[in-house]
């Protein structure tokens, strides 16, 4: 198998990275506190111009048509910038569950609009309660009563929730379903919405836990304390290098499960756990129990190494750290995952609740 | 309406590279990129075609080993085509040098209107544009900061110290415009694929009739003859504030006259 990228897919990277530095800088992010959707002002617009929000969507629905290979170091890159829109549960989550099990009205209906940006969509994750931009989306797609339904926002009753990190606008959600609004009540449609919602995460996660490593490294070799740089103890390199470490072991796992997502397979030589358990499950749930703990691993490293000073609401750094801790633990966190890949080799006895 | 924006490929300003001490020259042996001020251009070529209704924009460039990644970007934005002039021969061209190989690069072309930027961001000599004028006998107008062409006349604001002059010319006609006067747009992904298919033309000095003993080191008529590394910054001066700081701090702004 092949999982490099190549010069498009780092293009876009580079391009929608330009965009995010120019438009959704931490003074654009803090900002995003004070909008009532939470979101960074024209940066939807500028977003779907760009084309990641119908990246997935099929070109005859208005997309490119492109697959989640093409989407992975996007979805980084948003996690970089600490961005608050919905994009990654739009692009990432919302449009290929559609798009693989929706009717074809219900694609007609909804595709095209998501893929030029009119429409914004998130989605509900069926671990955790509440539902990102649940209270300004024009779309929710979550699980009720065990079925999976796409429900438009005139029809939610959303009540705010108040999160750790404050550039994420959450809200508890009642929607009121009908066969209009059902997906798919196959039990496996909530498996899919679980795969795409923590790959996700785990993608814009890596992004978050870079930065953290990122800003750490810059700060320990300026912060100076008797007359050096912090960053020259032994003590605080090691902080450094184990998040490095973490990162370099989850990121294949990341880059596998968009192999996966995008095929339907393994890569070759992979035993599955089972016949019973699709191989994006096993993936995306690798993938996250990863991220989740490179992330937890880079936030408390990051804290540390910088001091009181991480802490404060006036320095950046909060932005990434509070971001770390929300995409670590939603979508379902490392034990959640672990679980889930335990449950899949039949190691049916593990406790739960512990 | 078809428009020839020339752009530069440059060293990634963010990585600067060095100068080479033997030719006193800028090493361009790195990943060259789009220059920045350039993108006004393509930006404001882009807006006139589309205004225009009909018509394209096309890149003209000059750069050493074939670099086309940064022309890349330019049609990744909605260019549709570019003129690459490459030659080793090229090596240590002047303004002049340069300029006689990007007019008969757009020469070829027969543009109704020829856009270049000021100047560019690593070499700042900002003659390129007239000199590219004079030689193909067109009307230049220079610092432009907004354009409208109408019925074979470009009205353009032209930027002055103390606002903006609105001049008129006859197309077709050379005009370089400020940096930042536009937004230029960001390539969509789109964009970036289609770009790989655009066509490129690869010349050499040969493919444009141009003398190799004219342009280059054999033909410059400027030479550096020394560089030296930028005097370090010194200190600021530091005032404590002894209840007289602001008539200190306003001797200091009057003796930089900028009160």
């Amino acid at each position: 198998m092949d999982v490099t990228f190549g010069e498009d897919r780092e293009l876009f990277a580079s391009t929608l990275r330009e965009v995010l530095d120019d438009r959704c800088g931490p003074a654009a992010v803090r900002a995003s506190w004070d909008d009532p959707a939470g979101r960074v002002e024209g940066l939807w617009a500028l977003l779907a111009e760009t084309g990641i929000l119908g990246l997935l969507v099929p070109e005859d629905h208005g997309g490119l048509g492109m697959d989640e290979r093409d989407l992975v170091l996007l979805l980084e890159e948003l996690g970089r910038a600490a961005c608050p829109d919905p994009v990654s549960e739009h692009a990432a989550v919302v449009v290929p569950v559609l798009r693989d099990l929706a009717s074809e009205a219900s694609r007609e209906r909804w595709l095209p609009g998501l893929a030029d940006g009119s429409v914004v969509a998130t989605a509900g994750s069926p671990v955790d309660r509440p539902v990102l931009a649940g209270a300004s989306a024009d779309l929710v797609l979550l699980v009720v009563d065990g079925a999976l339904h796409a429900v438009p926002g005139d029809a939610v009753t959303a009540t705010g929730q108040a999160g750790v990190d404050g550039s994420r606008r959450l809200a508890t959600v009642d929607a009121a379903t009908s066969a209009d609004t059902l997906v798919s009540d196959d039990p496996s449609a909530v498996d899919v919405l679980l795969d795409r919602g923590a790959w996700a995460s785990a993608a814009q996660g890596l992004g978050v836990a870079q930065r953290l490593l990122d800003l750490t490294v810059e700060y320990v070799a300026e912060r100076e304390q008797f007359g050096r740089p912090v960053g020259v103890n032994q003590a605080v390199k090691h902080h450094c290098s184990n998040v490095a470490i973490a990162l370099e072991f989850a990121r294949p796992l990341v880059h596998v499960a968009a192999w996966t997502l995008a095929t339907g397979r393994l890569p070759e030589g992979t035993v599955p756990p089972s016949a019973d358990v699709p191989p994006a499950s096993v993936a995306a749930s690798m993938a996250k129990a990863a991220v989740s703990d490179a992330l937890d691993l880079a936030c408390r490293s990051a804290l540390q190494c910088h001091g009181a000073i991480g802490y404060t609401i006036e320095y950046d750094l909060q932005l990434w750290l509070k971001r770390g801790w929300a995409l670590s633990a939603s979508w379902g966190d490392a034990r959640h995952h672990r679980r889930r890949i335990a449950a899949g080799l039949g190691l049916t006895a593990v406790r739960s609740g512990g | 309406m078809n428009v020839v924006v020339c752009v530069k490929q440059i060293p990634d300003p963010a990585d600067p590279g060095a100068l080479d001490p033997e030719t006193r020259t800028l090493k361009r042996d790195v990943k060259l990129i789009l220059d920045e001020s350039d993108s006004y251009g393509v930006e404001m070529g882009l807006q006139l075609v589309d205004a225009a209704g009909e018509g394209e924009v096309r890149l003209v460039s000059m750069a050493p080993n074939n670099e086309v990644s940064g022309l890349r970007t330019a049609l990744a934005m909605g260019a549709e085509s570019a003129v690459l002039v490459s030659d080793e021969a090229l090596a240590g061209s002047d303004a002049l040098s340069t300029a006689k190989v990007l007019a008969a690069a757009i020469a070829r072309c027969e543009p109704d209107l020829v856009l270049a930027a000021t100047e560019s961001s690593d070499g700042y000599t900002g003659t390129v544009p007239v000199q590219v004028a004079e030689l193909m006998d067109l009307p230049s107008v220079t610092f432009g900061k907004e354009i409208t062409v109408e019925g074979g006349t470009a009205t353009v604001k032209r930027q002055t110290e103390a606002g903006y002059d609105e001049v008129e010319c006859p197309l077709p006609c050379v005009v370089s415009v400020t940096a930042g006067v536009v937004e230029p747009r960001y390539p969509s992904f789109k964009g970036i694929m289609a770009a790989k298919n655009k066509p490129v033309e690869e010349l050499d000095l040969a493919g444009l009739g141009i003398d190799p003993t004219t342009v280059g080191w054999a033909g410059a008529r400027q030479e550096i003859t020394e560089i030296a590394e930028a005097p370090a910054r010194e200190a600021g001066e530091v005032i404590v504030d002894e209840g007289d700081a602001h008539e200190r701090i306003l001797a200091f702004l009057d003796d930089l006259k900028v009160l």
